[in-house]
């Protein structure tokens, strides 16, 4: 599915002393088999857009296109199976006595065949490796684990865009090396993701486009080449260490992704 | 009498109600007044369980914790006088509409006079960077600027052990230094417990518990952990983005600590060297 979010703007406690504009015209799209990385600093805006790629939030202004189709003529429901949207600690949200119900809940709400429910929940959690736990109380499992079953009970759904925010905040180095695991398989079966992070270092790894946002509004937006190379405030530490070579008169190219960028340096060090 | 420990577990064990696995094991340590120690391990390594045990929110199934020389248990007035817990998730601690009450709020449970508490909690907000934010209603704020509301109310609190649960992880690169400044400003006044994914966070801490499968398995320098690769696997700890490049290249002993460091280096040791002006 191709989302499309068009000049969206949004105010929080509007006509109050308080009133604090999120969002000032946002623009940017996200296509089907593609990942689209958005990073931004701290209240720049990244977790109320989001919200609006589902309309959970109303924008204040602008349009929410799904193929091309104005995403307020859906039933929200439709729209909310359609674009999953997984929050921040995702797995406060858990509920059930085991794994295995909370992963069933949303499907069945679909009010789909109990035959098919199966099918869908045994697909999710082996997609994000979590079989094995499903006969576990979703409470007594570790943070990770957690993380994992809330993003299976996501994917249950059966979404043709997934929206994460922070998704691997609080995870371990390997439950983070999963999960973009994970990104690149559903990206690899023509899902649309969106995954919001204020890790550099990670969605360089794993994104196909950047968009940096800065108080509500773009502030860039292209390949992760373009983009970090153009904004070295949000740079991983592969462009810039590149850069800082770069800028002494090498010319090493812009590398981005941790793989490329050892491959160009260790060129350089054999000469 | 010396000064007790200002932490202090011996063979502590936990399991959670229902759960076959305990969740922490014969975990033993020490951390003396003063000492910045990180914790590092998995998910499900038994680090957040330890958190609540020094703090008393969990009672010990087997073994002691001593704060300061007081049982979380028994004397949970004494210990919570003396600790100050900052959690992962900042949503679940702020409670009052705007955030200079959200940073008073502690104080004013405990009867601080009215004059001290607006200069404590002007301090406290200033220490975290959100000046000009007092009065913002927290639910109008991000992630990251939660979690700076929810360090400033501990702050104000001036506690005497800071335990830190993922205090940045929901943190810019800006914000996460900010706060790390904090904390480095806060060193040798304050025990400080930080628990972290971020390996990067502790290559300056005093001392680096590595935690798996319940169990205290190193008590090692942040220099001896970043250098020893099967420690780190063993321990599904992965070095920095930097710190990895560095080794990829064989100037892992460089111990770049950033990237104009790791530039120099490679420049250094390249044949081409002579080519660049």
């Amino acid at each position: 599915m191709r989302l499309e979010l068009r000049h969206i703007r949004h105010v929080y406690s509007p006509g109050t002393p308080f009133q604090v504009e999120a969002l000032r015209g946002v623009s940017l799209s996200v296509g089907p088999g593609e990942v689209l990385g958005i990073i931004g600093g701290t209240g720049s805006g990244k977790s109320t857009l989001v919200q609006h790629m589902n309309l959970l939030l109303e924008p204040a202004g602008g349009k929410v296109l799904v193929d091309a189709v104005d995403a307020t003529t859906l039933k929200k429901s439709e729209l909310r199976r359609r674009v999953g949207l997984v929050f921040q600690f995702p797995e406060a949200a858990l509920f059930a006595p085991t794994v295995w119900e909370d992963v069933a809940f949303a499907p069945r709400r679909l009010g789909l065949e109990e035959a098919e429910i199966g099918d869908r929940v045994r697909e999710s959690l082996a997609l994000v490796g979590a079989d094995h736990l499903k006969d576990r109380s979703p409470f007594a499992l570790s943070g990770g684990e957690q993380r994992r079953v809330a993003i299976a009970g996501v994917l249950a759904m059966g979404p043709e865009v997934l929206v994460l925010d922070e998704p691997t905040s609080g995870l371990d180095p390997a439950s983070r090396q999963d999960l973009l695991r994970l990104i690149r398989t559903l990206r690899d079966t023509g899902t649309s993701v969106v995954l919001v992070s204020h890790d550099t270092d990670e969605i360089a790894e794993v994104a196909d486009r950047i968009c940096i946002l800065e108080k509500g509004e773009v502030r860039a937006i292209g390949s992760p080449s373009e983009v970090f190379y153009a904004n070295p405030d949000f740079a991983p530490a592969t462009v810039s260490t590149v850069a800082a070579l770069n800028e002494t008169g090498w010319d090493i190219g812009h590398p981005v992704r941790f793989r490329e960028t050892l491959r160009a340096l260790a060129g350089l060090m054999e000469g | 009498m010396p000064d007790p420990a200002s932490i202090s577990c011996e063979d502590l064990s936990y399991a959670y109600p229902g759960e076959a696995e305990p969740a922490l094991s014969g975990v033993g340590f020490e951390v003396r007044a003063g000492e910045y120690v990180g914790v590092v391990g998995p998910n499900g390594g038994g680090k957040s369980t330890l958190l609540r045990l020094l703090n008393g929110l969990l009672a010990a199934g087997s073994g002691t914790v001593r704060i300061a020389g007081h049982d979380p248990t028994t004397e949970p007035f004494e210990v919570r006088q003396r600790v100050g817990m900052l959690f992962q998730n900042p949503e679940n601690g702020l409670v009052a509409p705007f955030v200079e009450d959200d940073v008073a709020f502690g104080l004013e449970n405990l009867g601080v006079p009215r004059g001290e508490m607006r200069a404590r909690v002007r301090g406290a907000i200033e220490a975290v960077g959100l000046a000009g934010y007092e009065r913002r209603e927290p639910h109008t704020l991000s992630g990251g600027e939660k979690q700076r509301v929810a360090l400033a109310g501990l702050l104000a609190l001036e506690p005497e052990i800071l335990l830190l649960d993922e205090p940045t992880s929901m943190l810019d690169a800006a914000g996460r230094r900010e706060v790390l400044d904090r904390l480095r400003g806060l060193r040798r006044e304050k025990t400080i417990l930080h628990v972290t994914h971020h390996l990067e966070e502790l290559l300056d801490a005093d001392r680096i518990l590595v935690m798996n499968g319940g169990e205290l398995v190193a008590d090692v320098y942040p220099a001896q952990l970043i250098s020893d690769p099967d420690l780190l696997a063993r321990n599904y700890l992965v070095l920095p983005p930097l710190l990895r490049l560095a080794s990829g290249l064989g100037l892992e002993a460089k111990k770049p600590r950033t990237p104009e460091d790791l530039a120099r280096e490679i420049q250094h040791r390249s044949p081409r060297r002579t080519e660049a002006r």
